[in-house]
C-alpha cells in the first residue's frame, strides 16, 4: 500500500461519518421544515397577494396590512379584541400567577400533605382545556348550572347571573376558568425554582431573624426570577394566543357584544370564514397571522432581555 | 504479541497543537508509562493510538503494520478508562462481553472467555450485577477484565487507578504488574503519579507540552535525567535547584559559581557554555547530608520539620533559596528555628545550562 | 410567647389557604363525575346531593349511540404514533447534534430550537392549502406529522441536555469493542436516556391529547375526529341531556387523569421540563 492508499482509506471513513450523521439528521429536519418552517414563511408570502377563497390572486403588496390596520370598518375589531387580548394576559399575570406565586411560597415550606397538593394542583393542567371548558359552561349555565344553584341556596338568589352572557361578566368568568385550568404550572415551576436556591441562604436569613415576608421578598424573589422571565413570557404568548376557552364556551364572535372578542378569534374568522366575517380571507387572514407573530416575537425578545437582566448568578 | 511504534505523530484541535512531533517506540511486551503534568497531552496521545482521535500528521505502526486508517476496534487492542466506562445497563458479565458479542462470536465461546477472565480477577462472584452494585475497586477490575476478554495485542490505559483510594490504589499497582507478567502483553499506561510510574514502568516516556522530554527506565530518569523538566518531574519530592554562572573552564570540567557558598568545579565533556552563562546546579533532597559535604556545604534556617520515624523531612531557608527540601532517613533531633549545615557532592548533583539541558 | 402564637397563626393561614385551593380544585371535579351518575331529574332537582344510584346509564348511552369511542379510538392513534416518531426523529436529531463534533452544528442546534419560537397556528392558513395539496387534511397522518413537527423542538431540546452529560468514554470504549456508530446509539446511549424520553415524551403527548385546535381546522368527517375536538358536536347533540355530558366529559378526562394519578412525578417533571433550566 503508498501513502494515498492510507489516505483514501481515512476520507472514506470521514466520509461514513458524514453520511451517518446525515441520516441522523435529514428525517427531523425536513419534518421541521416542511411542516413549520415552510408554513411560516409562506405565510408572509400569502399576507402579500389577494386571494379569492383558496384561489391567489394577484400581488397587493402592504395592501392586507393596511386594510385591517386603517379600515375603519374593520380595525375597531380589531383594536377591540387586542384590547380583550391585554386584559387577559394582565389579569393572569396578577390572578393566575399571583396565587400561584403565594402556593409556591407556600409549598416551598415544605407542609404536611406536600406530595397531595402538589399532585391535586396539577390535577387540571392535564385535564385538556375542552373538557374544562365545557364542564364550567354546564356549571355557568344560568339556570341549571351549579354555581347558580349554590347561590340560591346560600339565599343570595339576587347574586344568580347569567354569567357568559353579560358584557361584564363574560370575559372575567373566562378568566377565573383559565387560572382554575393553568395556576398548577406556575405554581410547580416557582416551587421547582425555589427548590433550586441552596438552602443555606434562607437559613442564613433565618438565623439573622428575618421575617418570612422578608425573606420571600428580598432573597427567594430575585433568585427566582429564571423562572419569572419563563412565566411572563409563556403567559404572554399564551394570553395573545387565547382561542380554546372563548371559542368553546361563548362561541367564534365574541359574544356577547364582543366582550371575549379575541385575536385568535378574529384570525380564525378572517381566515375561515364566518357569519359576521363572511367568507374565507386567506390574504387578511396572513396578514393578521403576520402581524401576531412580529408582535408576540417583539415582547418576547423585550421582555426576556429585560427580565434576564434582572436575573443574577447564584453561584 | 506486539511492538508499537509511533512515526513523527503530530495532532492538532483546531489551531492548537496539541501533539508536536512525537516518535517513540513499545518493544513486545513492555510496559511503558506516559507521564507529565496535566494537560500536556498525554490522554491524546494514547487516543491516537487506540484511534479515538485521527492524527494530524505522522504514521502509527503496531506489530510493523500501519495502522493509523483503521477504525479502533481494527487495531487489535484494548483500553481502560479513567472512569472505566462501564455500561451502567449492563451486567458485569455483559459489559465484559461486550465486544465479543459485537464481533459476534458464539454464546458458548464469550462465556468462557468472560469466566476465565473473571476467575482472575475474582469476579466469579459478581458477573450478574450491575456496576452500579459494585465497590470502586470491583469496578477497575472489571474494567481490566473486559479489556482481557478480548486477549488484545496491545493493553492501553488512561490514569485507570486515579479514581481508587490511596490504599486500594497501592493493591492495584501489584496487580497490574503481576497481570502484566502473566499475561505477556504490550502495556500502555497513562498516569500523571510519578509513583505509578516509577514502580511500573519497564520504561516512562516524559512528556510536556505535547512533546518527549526523555525516555528511558525509571532509574535512568532519576540517575541522569535530560534535562531541567525531567530531573524536577521524576522524584519527590522534586529536587532543588540553584542559580549559578559559568566562571571559567578547567582540565575535564567547568567552574561555577553559586550565590552562595564555595565555587564548584563540575566535571564534564564538551558543555557548550561560556563563561557567564546562567546554569542550574540542582540536588535531590535525599542526597544531602547533615554537616560538612565531601564537595559543598550549604547554612540555613529550618522553618518546619516533617518527623515520620522512618524518616524526616527539613525545610530550610538559606541566603539565596527560599525552600531547600533535605529528606533523611530516620528519625533526626533538628527543631524548628535551627541554623544547620547541609553537604553534598558533586557525584550525586546535577547541572543544567541555559536551554534547561544537562551538563554531562 | 407572642412570636409563638404568632409563627402558629401563620401556619395556620397557611394551612386554611391551601385546603381550600384544594376543595377548589376536586369539588368541581368531584361534581363532574357524580353528575355523570346523575339523571337530568336529579341534576336539575338535587344538584348536590349524591347520586340514587351509581349505575352507567349515561355511559351506556355514550357506548352505545355515540362516537366518542371512536374519538378515543382515534385520540390514541394520533397520540401514539406521534410520540413514537417524535421520540425516534427527536432523538436522532439531538443525538447528532450532542455527540458529534461537526462544522455547522451550533447552526444544526439553532435551527432545531427556532421552532421553539415558532408559533405554529400562526401558520395555518398555508399549512392547510400545503396539506390539502399533500392530501393530508381529513386524514389522521396529517394531525401525526403536524404534531410531529410542532413538538420537534422541545424534545430535541430536552434530549440534547441530557444526551450532553453522558460521558464521551462510554462511546469511546463502545467504539473500541467495535461496536458501529448505530449500534453504539442504539444500544449504549439511547438506554441510558430513557428517563429523559419520558419527560419529552409526556411533555408532548399531554398538549397533543388535549389539542383541539389543528383538529377544528383539519378534520372533517366525524369518524376521524379526535377526543377534544370530538367533545364539541357530542355536546351539539346531547345539549340538554345533562347526565350524559358531564358523563361524557368524566370519560374524556379518564385516560390522562388515571396515567397521571400512577405517574404524576413524572407527569409534573415532564410538563415543566420546558420552562425548568
Ligand atoms: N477534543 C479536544 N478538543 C480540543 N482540545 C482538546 C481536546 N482534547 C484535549 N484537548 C486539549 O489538549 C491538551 C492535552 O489534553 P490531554 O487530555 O491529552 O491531557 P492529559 O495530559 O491527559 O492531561 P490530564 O493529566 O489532565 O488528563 C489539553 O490542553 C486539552 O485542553
Ligand atoms: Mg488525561
Amino acid at each position: 500500500m503508498d501513502d494515498s492508499e492510507y489516505t483514501r482509506a481515512k476520507r472514506r471513513r470521514a466520509r461514513n461519518l458524514k453520511l451517518w450523521l446525515a441520516f441522523l439528521l435529514a428525517p427531523p429536519a425536513a419534518i421541521l421544515i416542511i411542516f413549520v418552517f415552510l408554513p411560516m414563511a409562506s405565510a408572509v408570502v400569502y399576507s402579500l397577494y389577494d386571494w379569492n377563497g383558496l384561489v391567489r390572486k394577484e400581488f397587493i403588496g402592504l395592501d392586507n396590512f393596511a386594510d385591517i390596520l386603517f379600515n375603519p370598518n374593520k380595525n375597531v375589531i380589531l383594536f377591540n379584541a387586542f384590547g380583550n387580548n391585554v386584559k387577559v394576559f394582565v389579569t393572569l399575570m396578577i390572578v393566575q400567577n399571583g396565587i400561584a406565586l403565594v402556593l409556591a411560597l407556600l409549598l416551598a415550606r415544605n407542609p404536611r400533605g406536600f406530595r397531595f397538593y402538589q399532585v391535586v394542583f396539577f390535577l387540571p393542567v392535564i385535564l385538556s382545556t375542552v373538557i374544562i371548558g365545557f364542564q364550567w359552561k354546564m356549571f355557568l349555565n344560568p339556570i341549571f348550572g351549579l354555581v347558580n344553584k349554590a347561590l340560591h341556596y346560600a339565599g343570595l338568589s339576587e347574586w344568580a347571573l347569567p354569567w357568559l352572557g353579560l358584557p361584564e361578566t363574560a370575559l372575567p368568568s373566562m378568566l377565573l376558568v383559565n387560572s382554575w385550568h393553568w395556576f398548577g404550572f406556575p405554581t410547580l415551576v416557582f416551587l421547582a425554582a425555589i427548590h433550586r436556591i441552596p438552602k443555606d441562604f434562607i437559613e442564613a436569613a433565618r438565623l439573622d431573624g428575618a421575617s418570612e415576608w422578608r425573606i420571600a421578598r428580598e432573597i427567594i424573589w430575585p433568585l427566582i426570577a429564571p423562572a419569572v422571565t419563563i412565566i411572563v413570557v409563556l403567559t404572554f404568548i399564551g394570553s395573545f394566543n387565547w382561542f380554546e376557552i372563548p371559542y368553546i364556551m361563548n362561541g367564534l364572535e365574541g359574544s356577547p357584544q364582543g366582550s371575549t372578542d379575541m385575536l385568535g378569534l378574529l384570525f380564525y374568522r378572517t381566515a375561515f370564514g364566518s357569519v359576521s366575517a363572511g367568507g374565507s380571507d386567506f390574504g387578511s387572514g396572513s396578514a393578521l397571522a403576520v402581524l401576531m407573530f412580529i408582535f408576540i416575537f417583539i415582547f418576547s425578545i423585550i421582555a426576556t432581555k429585560y427580565l434576564t437582566s434582572r436575573e443574577v448568578e447564584m453561584s | 504479541m506486539a511492538n508499537i511504534e509511533l512515526r513523527g505523530v503530530s495532532k492538532q484541535f483546531g489551531d492548537v497543537k496539541v501533539i508536536k512531533n512525537v516518535s517513540l517506540t513499545v518493544e513486545d511486551n513492555e510496559f511503558v508509562v506516559f507521564v507529565g503534568p496535566s494537560g500536556c497531552g498525554k490522554s491524546t496521545l494514547l487516543r491516537l493510538i487506540a484511534g479515538l482521535e485521527d492524527l494530524t500528521k505522522g504514521e502509527i505502526h503496531i506489530d510493523n503494520a500501519r495502522i493509523d486508517h483503521l477504525a479502533p476496534a481494527a487495531r487489535g487492542l484494548a483500553m481502560v478508562f479513567q472512569s472505566y466506562a462501564l455500561y451502567p445497563h449492563f451486567t458485569v458479565a455483559q459489559n465484559m462481553g461486550y465486544a465479543l458479542r459485537v464481533a459476534k462470536e458464539d454464546k458458548a465461546s464469550i462465556d468462557k472467555k468472560v469466566r476465565a477472565a473473571a476467575d482472575i480477577l475474582q469476579l466469579t462472584d459478581y458477573l450478574d450485577r450491575k456496576p452500579k452494585a459494585l465497590s470502586g475497586g470491583q469496578r477497575q477490575r472489571v474494567a481490566i477484565g473486559r479489556a482481557i476478554v478480548r486477549n488484545p495485542k496491545v493493553f492501553l490505559f488512561d490514569e485507570p487507578l486515579s479514581n481508587l483510594d490511596a490504599k486500594l490504589r497501592v493493591a492495584m499497582r501489584i496487580e497490574l504488574t503481576k497481570l502484566h507478567r502473566t499475561l505477556n502483553a504490550t502495556m500502555v499506561y497513562v498516569t500523571h503519579d510519578q509513583v505509578e510510574a516509577m514502580t511500573m514502568a519497564d520504561k516512562i516516556v516524559v512528556l510536556r507540552d505535547g512533546m518527549v522530554e526523555q525516555i528511558g527506565a525509571p532509574l535512568d530518569l532519576y540517575n541522569a535525567p535530560d534535562n531541567r523538566f525531567v530531573a524536577g518531574f521524576i522524584g519527590s519530592p522534586a529536587m532543588n535547584f540553584f542559580a549559578g554562572k559559568v566562571e571559567g573552564f578547567v582540565e575535564g570540567g567547568i567552574e561555577i559559581s553559586l550565590t552562595e557558598g564555595a565555587p564548584l568545579t563540575f566535571p564534564c565533556t564538551g558543555s557548550g557554555l561560556s563563561i557567564g552563562d546562567a546554569v542550574d546546579f540542582g540536588v535531590r533532597p535525599e542526597h544531602f547530608c547533615i554537616g560538612q559535604g565531601a564537595d559543598g556545604t550549604l547554612k540555613g534556617e529550618v522553618y518546619a520539620v516533617e518527623r515520620l520515624g522512618g524518616e524526616t523531612y527539613l525545610y530550610l531557608s538559606s541566603s539565596s533559596q527560599k525552600e531547600l527540601v533535605v529528606h533523611m532517613s530516620g528519625d533526626h533531633q533538628v527543631a524548628v528555628g535551627d541554623h544547620v549545615e547541609i553537604g553534598f557532592s558533586i557525584a550525586q548533583s546535577h547541572l543544567f545550562g541555559p536551554d534547561g539541558q544537562s551538563v554531562r | 410567647m407572642e412570636k409563638k402564637r404568632n409563627a402558629g397563626f401563620e401556619t395556620w393561614l397557611m394551612h386554611i389557604f391551601l385546603v381550600s385551593t384544594a376543595i377548589i380544585v376536586l369539588y368541581p371535579i368531584f361534581m363532574m363525575v357524580m353528575s355523570g351518575f346523575k339523571t337530568n331529574a336529579e341534576i336539575f332537582g338535587s344538584p348536590f346531593a349524591m347520586p340514587k344510584s351509581f349505575n352507567l346509564d349515561n355511559y351506556a348511552v355514550i357506548w352505545n349511540t355515540t362516537d366518542v369511542p371512536r374519538y378515543l379510538i382515534n385520540s390514541t392513534i394520533v397520540t401514539v404514533i406521534s410520540v413514537i416518531v417524535l421520540l425516534i426523529t427527536g432523538t436522532m436529531a439531538a443525538y447528532a447534534i450532542s455527540r458529534y463534533k461537526f462544522r455547522g452544528s451550533i447552526m444544526v442546534s439553532l435551527f432545531f430550537l427556532a421552532g421553539l419560537m415558532l408559533p405554529l397556528r400562526l401558520a395555518i392558513i398555508p399549512l392547510f392549502v400545503q396539506l390539502k395539496a399533500m392530501g393530508l387534511v381529513d386524514n389522521l397522518m396529517g394531525l401525526i406529522m403536524i404534531y410531529t413537527a410542532m413538538s420537534l423542538p422541545s424534545t430535541v431540546f430536552i434530549l440534547t441536555g441530557f444526551l450532553r452529560s453522558l460521558p464521551s468514554e462510554l462511546e469511546d470504549s463502545a467504539r473500541v469493542d467495535g461496536a458501529s456508530e448505530l449500534r453504539i446509539m442504539v444500544q449504549i446511549m439511547v438506554p441510558l436516556i430513557t428517563p429523559a424520553m419520558v419527560i419529552a415524551g409526556i411533555y408532548n403527548a399531554v398538549p397533543i391529547w388535549n389539542d383541539f385546535f389543528f383538529p377544528l381546522i383539519f378534520i372533517q368527517t366525524p369518524e376521524n375526529r379526535t377526543l377534544a375536538q370530538g367533545l364539541t358536536s357530542f355536546f351539539g347533540e346531547y345539549s340538554v341531556n345533562f347526565g350524559v355530558l358531564y358523563a361524557g366529559l368524566t370519560l374524556a378526562a379518564l385516560p390522562v387523569v388515571a396515567v397521571f394519578i400512577l405517574q404524576s412525578k413524572r407527569f409534573i417533571a415532564g410538563m415543566t421540563a420546558g420552562a425548568i433550566k
